[in-house]
């Protein structure tokens, strides 16, 4: 066990888990983006704040995310 | 269109909801393994069935994998407590490496597109070693090579 490490948090121990560790977090981090975004977006925040907060531009978190919430009806402050 | 061509399209279609759902960014193998549990009418269909492998007992298995690859890690889904996002319902999206190599390795295991059925699909998924399907059936206490058996006897019996 390496000593920074807590002792509740497993080793990876094969490379097969170890892989399938990073889809899965890979996976997590794109539902809780959508999660996230949409929780921003109804508390009306605006494009470019979510974009500056998540490290990437305003075109990129628009283009990801516009359609799905328009779809689900969340009102959407303009583009700035 | 030939039969195949449709049962595959609407496998892919299948594939393409259980994406979108899941918030992924393409349809990859365990997609194209629920869209395939949820045809029916398949000889393919009743041998995964048969194994205790029914659309949700597959998802079921997947959802543990997901987790137990995460806790691997020192994660869990469960600890974030956001709101589920809302899925696009008209995301279109592409098969994803792993879709496309099933698909590829199911249609190298018939003898021709005319022997092509539905059976040789899940062959070409159960033909994985490594990645989501394998990890989940093994989780799920599932023998990917008895089951590879008795496809390939249905397939012999000429069952579609």
């Amino acid at each position: 066990m390496v000593a920074c490490m807590p002792a509740d948090i497993p080793e990876p121990q094969e490379p097969a888990d170890a892989l399938a560790a990073v889809v899965a977090l890979r996976r997590l981090a794109d539902q809780l983006e959508d999660a996230a975004v949409e929780q921003a977006m109804r508390a009306g925040w605006s494009w470019p704040q979510v974009a500056e907060a998540l490290g990437v531009t305003r075109q990129a978190v628009h283009k990801k995310h516009v359609k799905r919430l328009i779809a689900a009806g969340v009102t959407l402050r303009r583009r700035q | 269109m030939s039969a195949i061509d449709h049962y595959i399209q609407a496998v892919i279609l299948h594939g393409q909801t259980e994406a979108r759902q899941d918030g992924s960014a393409a349809i990859e193998a365990h997609h194209l393994l629920l869209g395939i549990a949820a045809q029916e009418g398949t000889a393919a269909r009743e041998v995964l069935t048969s194994a205790g492998l029914d659309r949700q007992a597959i998802r079921d298995a997947l959802d543990r994998e997901f987790e137990h690859s995460l806790g691997t890690a020192g994660v869990s889904a469960a600890s974030f407590g956001l709101p589920a996002p809302t899925p696009d319902p008209d995301r279109r999206l592409n098969l994803g490496a792993s879709g496309r190599l099933c698909l590829e390795r199911g249609f190298a295991t018939a003898t021709g597109k005319k022997d092509l059925r539905p059976g040789h699909l899940v062959l070409g998924i159960l033909e994985a070693e490594l990645g989501t399907v394998p990890r989940a059936l093994t989780l799920a206490g599932v023998d990917r090579a008895a089951l590879a058996t008795r496809l390939r006897e249905v397939l012999a019996d000429g069952s579609w």
